[in-house]
C-alpha cells in the first residue's frame, strides 16, 4: 500500500475481552482514502485480527467517545474504541 | 455528580451529599457483588472500563434525569478494579420533591448505566476467570 496524504492512521483503542483476545491496549490501522467510514474499519479490524471473529466476539465501536454506526466517516485525530458487550452495574 | 472510580464507594456520604433542603424524597440504589452466578460461587470480580467514554454518558443520564423528571440532586458512581463479594460496585441517588420521581429517576438512572456506559465486568469463580455475557451498546 503506497502511502498518500489522505491515507489514514487511526488507534483504536481496546477493551475486555477484545484487548485479551488481541493482547493489546491499542492497534493501529492505516485506512486508504477508499476506507473512509467505520464499516470499512470494522471489515479492516477482522482481516487483521481473525481472532476476533473466531473467539465470537461482536463489538460496537465508539468514534469521540459516540456510539458510531457502519456509516460514521472517520478522520483524522478521531478517538476510535472498540466496545465488546457491556456488563457494568 | 457522576463519576468513575477506583475507590471503595461510601454509600453515606453519597446520601449525605444528595440530600437538598427543597427535597422531600431521596433514593439510593447500591449494586453489590454477589458470591454466585448462575453457574456457580463466585470469589472476586474486575470492573474495567473506558473512563473517559464512560464519564460523558454518565453526564448525558444525569442531564436526561434532571431535565425529565425535575430532581434536585443525582448521583451515579461506578467502581473499577478488583472487587470482593459484598463490596458495591455501584451507586445511584436521587433527591426530588416527591417520591415517585425519586424512585423512577433512579430505576431510570441504574437501568441506562446497565445499557448504556462501557463498563465491562469479570467474574472469578470456579470455571476460572470469565468475562460476563453482556449487551451490545447501540445507537440511540
Amino acid at each position: 500500500m503506497t502511502k498518500k496524504e489522505s491515507d489514514l492512521t487511526l488507534d483504536v483503542k481496546l477493551f475486555a475481552s477484545s484487548r485479551e483476545i488481541i493482547g493489546k491496549n491499542k492497534i493501529t490501522l492505516k485506512l486508504t482514502d477508499q476506507m473512509t467510514t467505520v464499516r470499512d474499519l470494522r471489515k479492516a479490524i477482522l482481516e487483521l485480527y481473525p481472532s476476533l471473529h473466531s473467539s465470537k466476539i461482536y463489538f460496537t465501536i465508539a468514534v469521540n467517545h459516540k456510539v458510531a454506526t457502519d456509516t460514521t466517516a472517520l478522520n483524522h485525530l478521531d478517538e476510535v474504541a472498540l466496545l465488546p458487550p457491556i456488563s457494568g452495574g | 455528580m457522576i463519576s468513575i472510580t477506583e475507590y471503595p464507594i461510601d454509600v453515606f456520604k453519597v446520601l449525605m451529599e444528595v440530600q437538598d433542603r427543597s427535597a422531600g424524597a431521596t433514593t439510593v440504589f447500591t449494586g453489590s457483588i454477589r458470591d454466585h452466578n448462575d453457574k456457580g460461587t463466585v470469589s472476586e470480580l474486575y470492573y474495567e472500563a473506558y473512563k473517559e467514554m464512560a464519564e460523558e454518558i454518565l453526564a448525558e443520564i444525569e442531564s436526561e434525569v434532571i431535565k425529565r423528571w425535575h430532581v434536585k440532586k443525582f448521583i451515579a458512581i461506578h467502581r473499577t478494579g478488583n472487587l470482593n463479594v459484598s463490596d458495591i460496585s455501584v451507586a445511584v441517588a436521587v433527591s426530588s420533591e416527591h417520591r415517585k420521581e425519586a424512585f423512577e429517576a433512579c430505576r431510570y438512572g441504574i437501568e441506562s448505566i446497565k445499557s448504556r456506559v462501557p463498563i465491562w465486568k469479570k467474574e472469578v469463580s470456579g470455571l476460572g476467570a470469565l468475562w460476563t455475557d453482556g449487551v451490545l451498546v447501540k445507537d440511540d
